[in-house]
């Protein structure tokens, strides 16, 4: 009686509080449907509520009463019934425990409810966690999917160690034990030996947070590689010239302009969560402009989409900057107190009287030259077109949700400009850490700090820092194979985790080459769930758990708002509420599959068993002293320390903050939008502080207090005069944003000091692929290679039988009118050379590509050497021959076929094309800024060949080193150009970050 | 309650989380989809959009498929939601010809029919589907229609909706909200043999348009089909082109889109398999045999056209049986399920047209059977002939109607298949009538040539034979193909058949072999040249295969246009 009055009186209130207008003839208010913002599943109405759909919440009483839910209700999850859908219309009932988990798919970390049956302890399905504040119980099609993962009969079961050549696909069978005995010596004796910066850790999907600083700080080395230069670092270099943060956090929900660069409403960096509110934004009035060549479902949905040619969207950008300007409708108070303009006059225009006013005029000279014509004739984009989106942004008011991730800043020399360009228009409207506008990642993301955080390592690794990059966000480890053929340091140990490089990156043929090659690469770890293109070349492949099989703690800046969730082992967790023990979470999964937080535990333990190299201190128990931790004490560790309010929730559902986030999978830390930038200096760093008479940026001699959130952040140290902690704006000392400057760095003195004057402002940088280097006469075109689908994520999901059979091949889009000029139908073959080889695919004609550009997705195409069992469902089997030193040529020998296993689906598979691996034909681009790989490629096309079959692929690796070299020639070394002797701007974020001692550059480098 | 589902493809962003969510949730194998996501594009670049639409069943409010079910394992819950059971399902694939909208599949595990039904497991546990819980956009809304307070009533009051093919008289209770009409019309959109990620691997589809040359399209309008006549004006116009096929070469385009040849294209659709091959277009020629047969056998003693011969009643009848029999076995043959044939008599659903023409056939071949037993035993004197004799007329009346019932249930069948526009014919029922005459006949001229017929009886066979050839060239020509076609689907396979795939079938078998030579060899034979043995024959066989490959067209080519 009590729950239905509260959900009675519940209902009430948001009714109230969202009284429509519109009456009913009987004069009740009508709910506003349309209008209907969803939220996550509000557990302050626990116990007793009965969750429901969260968009059918404003529902009256009635509804309410006699409608269905979304999902069982929470009290309800460890005693689940529901009837067999297979025995249905039979009524069999099953039994479940429902165990909230986070997918693994993309980067998201959307919550999922694993139904573990109760009686046979199978995972039945995954639906979503309603309690998840991202994903707010809702999936995209990878969600439900994570169940082909789990069961998917060609995964890794064992620990497998080569036993032939590597790449000669032998293996046999290890234990976890020699694993680990043998990898602990190893590394303990590079450890001893000083070669620290042999051993590489290259990890393509984190999925975790702060998990491997705790490890590889501990064990002191710069180790870290990530896939970053084939996916954002553009993107980052240009947000974080900006405002020291790398990453945007739009509120799309409450914007009334959403300008995205990027596909969010089918892929991307937070897709669902961020389609969510993408859409109910749109429902609620606000306007859709899509920026992407290709039309994508996003481009489809849009109120404005504009095709332009790749490269040229920062011109765009930069016009509608200059209709801003030039009308006068800018934030001019925003622009004022948060832009560093001084600085530039200063800098610039030392003669000039340092006023706005006269940093206004400059704004006009700066961009007068970014008309609308200008802009139209770059990209191809109607200038009246432009000119009524800009007019869209202008009228903005201030809530303008922006986002650019890999796209155009992944695509083009200079494409960090585009991300500066369009975080250009954020700072003129003022969108800006507010309602609707967009805030910087780091605002809205919690990373717990564990029990005891190592010192930041005293090294740094030039295989993954390169001198020539000095501003690169962030390891340039596409280029990796070369520096290792060119003789720059050798790998003792290579750990690649949930990364597939072989297949991935550009340059395949190069990453194969030095991974065979033992003198260059000692031993090769790959750390997967399944079998990859990278797995074929490795020593040791390591069986890790998919999502419903591990811990992890995931926060990601899906919307305005700050949450953490927790991936949990699904079937240890039931096992364990039914009473049952579980040390480690590999006895509760298939095989002798592990998780890498007790694999790096166990491994750390087994480096320094005797804790002479000082890294067991940072493995031993907070609760048990000398002991070793567990995986869940790790975890437990912060619930109970390093969230905020978790530990109060907790107690006042009686539970400990560990079994709160056992039982919810999600806490939000806080909900809406909050910037620290206006937020004051907190008190006791303004004890012993002063404030620069110029500047006005606050300094502050208190040390740093460490916080309980360790998401990176720029750092300052204090070189003697305090660190700057704030601005003075009035007669309030605020916090400021994370840059030297205090302020959004439109002049960037970092990058004038590091040799590059001339793109020290939002600019726009000709690409590579710009229309004056392309000859359409002779059939060149530019490829756009880069695109998701809204049903795969990069090669996770090969082994999900249900994404496959909706997607499975990548055919090469091409408008009909280059169609017609090839004499190309859909279907027909077709060659596209590159630089260094070339692929031969089918053709997709269509609308949606601007002419004399064709694209085609990176998601297809996989492939193994060997009929065996690996990924049989999404892969081809191929041949691959040496055609003479470096040229290799593969060839389909035959695509998908159905085969027997212990899963009957896998004898219907209907498709057989898997598509064409283009990544391989491409050689590395790394843009000499921001250290992006620079993905679009001018390619020729014609006609299949004769002598051409579907799917093969020539390439020349040598001339692929040799186009490294061409883009190495753009860069400015640190030691050519660093204007203080370190190797990066030490405030630049940088991941891992080392001691400043180890930023400085070896003497005799240092030019100076 | 009844129960309804509301697409709003304004929010929906064709992620296809529905379609796993509901693999998942009931674990549908590989191949067959229960909800899926259409995507089509149009418009010329730069105005190009790519449209999406959720398909899965409408839970019509008058579910065809329910109508045609002979064992109702296809029903419609007091709650409205369209419901099947796989324990009683015999796989005789009917209603998924009665379904105009491809949502009903053949379970590769089962065998049996199957399709969306609202997640009924989930709902009788207070659960919204699948799908609607999985939707990142809130896109798909289930829910009470009964209920004004509901929030799919409320939409659905508010906002102006459309279902799929409301015309076919289901009434779905699938509704959309902004759907496009290039998603919602199966063939508004044109599709190549695969898609924009995906491959098609399926017998169903829709002729691919192929652009003409740039350069002789007309810019700014149709593009075909310039200027032909001249009104009376003065002015140029064009030629009208065939009755119902929509515009020849493809959709109407607009604007600078007709120099596209894409401007509307399926990006992806899911595939679907034909229900019916060749044994339906067999059991069609066997049924014909066996009930002409009978149909002639009585009208020739009824009319007394010929003094009764009890040896050609008792081959005739025997070979009617025979026929009778082979055409039960076929249908049993083409069930997925034969082993559940009987479940038809044990649980029949009257009003499916399926369940009556197993009851006709098995109350003809009783009634047949037994008088060919009374026949057989006044033949071999062991029962008395005056008690049979008296009786014939009983058994010749009732088998009649029956005999006929047997010819023409398919029609009604064939009806019932809302989702198959051409066999909705109402010349059906005479057609077949007059097709099962003309290859009973014949079949008869054939055993006159083994049983010596008498005269009378050999005319008689002879002019139904070359009469019913002439009314069922005239039916096929004027009445199924020659009249136009009410509905776009209709005369598009109607075009198939005479134009398109079938067309060597239709002309070179139908009606050359089927019709034509027959005739040719009946007024030679009439002329002077008699009857011989190979003579009639060539006739006969001529005649069945005819039949056969015209019903083969005439089953397969329906089949083959895409209901989604």
């Amino acid at each position: 009686m009590h729950q239905r009055l509260n959900r009675f009186l519940e209902a009430v209130a948001s009714l109230s509080s969202r009284l429509s207008p519109e009456l009913s003839l009987a004069g009740t208010a009508i709910p506003a449907v349309d209008a209907a913002r969803p939220k996550a599943a509000n557990l302050s109405a626990l116990p007793g509520a009965q969750e429901r759909s969260p968009s059918a919440s404003p529902l009256v009483a009635k509804g309410e009463a006699a409608g269905l839910s979304s999902y069982p209700p929470v009290e309800k999850w460890d005693e689940w019934e529901e009837y067999d859908p297979k025995a249905w219309p039979e009524r069999v009932k099953r039994r479940y425990m429902l165990i909230p988990t986070t997918c693994f798919n993309c980067e998201s970390a959307c919550g999922l409810l694993g139904y573990v049956d109760k009686d046979s302890l199978e995972i039945q399905k995954f639906e979503g966690n309603p309690l998840h504040p991202g994903s707010r119980g809702r999936n995209c099609a990878k969600g439900p999917a994570t169940h082909n993962q789990v069961y998917d009969p060609e995964r890794v079961l064992y620990p497998l160690k080569r036993a032939g050549k590597r790449g000669e696909g032998k293996w046999v069978r290890v234990t976890w034990d020699q694993v680990l005995e043998d990898l602990g010596e190893r590394l303990r004796k590079a450890f001893q030996e000083g070669r620290h910066n042999q051993v590489i850790y290259h990890v393509g999907r984190p999925g975790h947070d702060g998990l491997m600083e705790w490890v590889l700080f501990a064990w002191g080395v710069d180790s870290h590689n990530s896939h970053t230069n084939v996916c954002s670092s553009g993107a980052r270099a240009g947000y974080a010239f900006w405002m020291g943060l790398d990453r945007p956090s739009p509120d799309h929900a409450n914007a009334r302009v959403v300008l995205l660069i990027s596909s969010h409403l089918e892929t991307g960096h937070y897709f669902n969560p961020h389609a969510q509110r993408i859409m109910e934004a749109k429902m609620a009035g606000a306007r859709l402009i899509v920026l992407d060549t290709r039309l994508s479902n996003t481009a489809s949905l849009a109120d404005y989409w504009l095709s332009p040619w790749p490269g040229s969207e920062a011109a765009i950008l930069l016009a509608i900057a200059n209709h801003l300007i030039h009308t006068g409708r800018y934030d001019r108070e925003f622009v004022k107190t948060w832009v560093n303009w001084e600085q530039y006059l200063k800098a610039e225009w030392p003669a000039e009287p340092c006023t706005f006013e006269t940093f206004e005029e400059k704004l006009k000279e700066l961009y007068g030259e970014y008309t609308f014509e200008f802009a139209a004739a770059e990209s191809g984009v109607e200038a009246e077109v432009i000119r009524q989106v800009a007019e869209e942004v202008a009228r903005c008011e201030g809530k303008l949700a922006s986002h650019t991730w890999r796209s155009a800043t992944a695509g083009n020399l200079g494409g960090w400009q585009v991300a500066r360009a369009l975080w250009f228009l954020n700072v003129l409207t003022g969108s800006i850490g507010v309602e609707g506008g967009t805030s910087a990642n780091a605002w809205d993301k919690w990373v717990p700090r564990p029990h005891k955080m190592p010192p930041h390592p005293d090294r740094w690794n030039e295989l993954t820092w390169p001198d020539e990059y000095p501003l690169t966000f962030y390891e340039l480890s596409i280029l990796l194979p070369h520096f290792l053929k060119e003789g720059r340091g050798v790998i003792d140990t290579y750990f690649t985790r949930v990364y597939n490089p072989v297949w991935t990156n550009p340059d395949g043929m190069s990453w194969m080459e030095v991974l065979t090659d033992e003198e260059k690469m000692g031993l090769h770890v790959c750390l997967t769930p399944t079998w990859s293109e990278t797995a074929w070349f490795a020593d040791y492949v390591l069986p890790m758990g998919h999502a419903a099989e591990r811990h992890d703690i995931t926060s990601q800046e899906t919307h305005g708002g700050r949450w953490i969730a927790f991936r949990q082992p699904v079937r240890r967790v039931a096992l364990e509420r039914m009473g049952q023990d579980v040390n480690y979470t590999y006895e509760a999964n298939p095989g002798e599959v592990w998780e890498e937080t007790e694999f790096w535990i166990e491994l750390s333990w087994r480096i320094d068993p005797d804790g002479s190299l000082g890294i067991r201190q940072y493995f031993e128990s907070p609760y048990r002293p000398g002991e070793k931790i567990t995986a869940v004490e790790y975890f437990r560790w912060m619930f109970e320390n390093t969230v905020p309010g978790l530990p109060e929730a907790a107690a006042e559902r009686g539970l400990s903050p560990l079994e709160y986030m056992r039982r919810y999978g999600a806490f939000e830390i806080r909900a809406g939008v909050e910037a620290p930038y206006i937020q004051p200096v907190e008190a006791e760093l303004l004890e012993d502080a002063h404030v620069d008479p110029e500047t006005r940026i606050v300094y502050s001699r208190a040390p740093a207090p460490a916080s309980p959130n360790i998401t990176p952040h720029p750092a300052f140290p204090d070189d003697g005069g305090g660190r700057p902690v704030g601005l003075q704006v009035g007669d309030q000392a605020l916090r400021g944003f994370d840059t030297p400057s205090r302020r959004l760095e439109f002049y960037s003195p970092t990058l004038r000091q590091w040799g590059w004057p001339e793109h020290t402002i939002p600019g726009y940088i000709h690409s590579h692929v710009h229309p004056e280097v392309i000859d359409q006469q002779a059939n060149e075109f530019v490829l756009i290679p880069t695109f998701r689908l809204p049903t795969l994520i990069h090669t996770r999901s090969g082994n999900s039988k249900w994404l496959y059979e909706i997607s499975h091949k990548n055919p090469l889009w091409v408008h009909p009118r280059d169609a017609a000029r090839l004499g190309l139908r859909t279907n027909d073959l077709v060659r596209v050379s590159t630089e260094i080889g070339y692929y031969v695919i089918k053709a997709w004609v269509t609308e949606g590509i601007r002419p004399g550009v064709v694209a085609c997705s990176h998601h297809m195409g996989r492939w193994r050497l060997q009929d065996t069992a690996m990924e049989r469902w999404s892969s081809a089997l191929v041949d691959l021959t040496p055609q003479g030193e470096g040229r290799w040529q593969m060839r389909h020998r035959q695509g998908v076929l159905p085969f027997e296993s212990s899963d009957p689906d896998s004898k219907r598979i209907w498709w057989s094309d898997v598509g064409v691996h283009q990544n391989l034909t491409f050689p590395v681009h790394p843009d000499p800024i921001s250290g992006m790989h620079c993905w679009h490629q001018k390619v020729v096309l014609e006609k299949a060949r004769p002598e051409d079959r579907y799917g093969d692929i020539y390439v020349d690796t040598d001339r692929a080193h040799a186009v490294y070299r061409e883009w190495l020639a753009l860069t400015h070394p640190a030691s050519q150009v660093s204007p203080d002797g370190t190797r990066r701007p030490y405030w630049l974020l940088r991941p891992f970050r080392p001691t400043r001692a180890a930023y400085q550059l070896p003497s005799g480098k240092f030019a100076e | 309650m009844n129960y309804g589902f509301l697409i709003d493809q304004r929010k929906c962003i064709g992620c296809h989380a529905c379609s796993t969510a509901c693999k998942s949730e009931n674990q549908v194998p590989l191949g067959v989809y229960r909800t899926w996501v259409k995507y089509v594009e149009k418009g010329a670049f730069p105005n190009t959009r790519r449209s999406f639409q959720v398909n899965r069943c409408n839970h019509c409010a008058n579910p065809p498929c329910v109508r045609i079910c002979p064992v109702t394992a296809m029903y419609q819950r007091t709650d409205g939601i369209v419901e099947f059971d796989p324990r009683v399902c015999i796989g005789c694939k009917a209603c998924m010809q009665a379904c105009p909208y491809d949502a009903i599949y053949i379970d590769p595990e089962t065998h049996t029919a199957a399709k969306c039904h609202y997640c009924s497991h989930r709902v009788e546990v207070g659960l919204e589907p699948a799908c609607v819980v999985v939707c990142p956009e809130h896109a798909i809304i289930s829910g009470d229609l009964n209920d004004p307070e509901s929030e799919i009533s409320q939409l659905i009051a508010r906002q102006q909706v459309s279902v799929r093919k409301p015309e076919q008289g289901t009434a779905p209770k699938l509704f959309y909200i902004e759907a496009d009409e290039v998603t919602l019309t199966p063939t508004a959109a044109p599709f190549s043999d695969s898609f924009v990620w995906a491959d098609l691997i399926t017998e169903q589809q829709i002729p691919v348009f192929h652009a003409a040359p740039a350069e002789s399209l007309v810019p700014g309008g149709d593009g075909r089909g310039a200027a032909a006549q001249t009104a009376y004006s003065g002015v140029a116009i064009r030629a009208p082109s065939a009755q119902g096929l929509g515009r020849e070469g493809g959709p109407i385009v607009i604007g600078e889109g007709s120099m596209a040849e894409h401007m509307v294209q399926t990006a992806y659709n899911a595939q679907h398999e034909i229900p019916w091959h060749w044994p339906v277009p067999a059991y069609l020629v066997t049924k014909g045999i066996g009930s002409g047969i009978f149909i002639l056998l009585a009208l020739l003693f009824g009319l007394n056209v010929s003094a009764f011969s009890q040896t050609f009643a008792l081959m005739a009848t025997l070979l009617s049986l025979l026929f009778i029999g082979l055409t039960t076995v076929l249908l049993v043959v083409d069930l997925e399920r034969p082993e559940r044939f009987f479940t038809i008599l044990t649980r029949p659903q009257w009003k499916s047209w399926l369940t009556r023409g197993a009851f006709i056939l098995i109350g003809f071949t009783a009634l047949a059977g037994l008088w060919f037993l009374l026949e057989g035993g006044a033949y071999l004197n062991f029962l008395p002939v005056s008690l049979v004799g008296a009786l014939r007329p009983v058994f010749l009346t009732l088998g009649f109607v029956l005999a006929v019932l047997a010819a023409i249930y398919t029609g009604f069948l064939f009806g019932q298949a809302e989702g198959r526009d051409l066999w909705q014919s109402a010349l059906l029922p005479i057609h077949l009538v007059v097709q099962a005459l003309m290859v009973a006949a014949v079949v008869l001229l054939v055993l006159g040539q083994f049983i010596a017929h008498p005269v009378e009886l050999e005319t008689a066979l002879l002019w139904t034979f070359g009469a019913s050839l002439v009314v069922d060239l005239f039916l096929i020509l004027l009445g199924e193909f020659g009249m136009p076609h009410a509905s776009e689907m209709a005369a598009r396979a109607a075009h198939q058949i005479s134009h398109g795939k079938y067309r060597g079938s239709f002309w070179g078998g139908a009606v050359l072999a089927g019709h034509l030579l027959p005739l040719a060899l009946l007024l030679l034979g009439a002329s002077g040249g008699g009857f011989s043995f190979g003579f009639v024959m060539v006739a006969a066989l001529a005649t069945v295969a005819g039949l056969y490959l015209y019903e083969y067209a005439f089953v397969m080519a329906p089949q083959e246009l895409p209901n989604s």
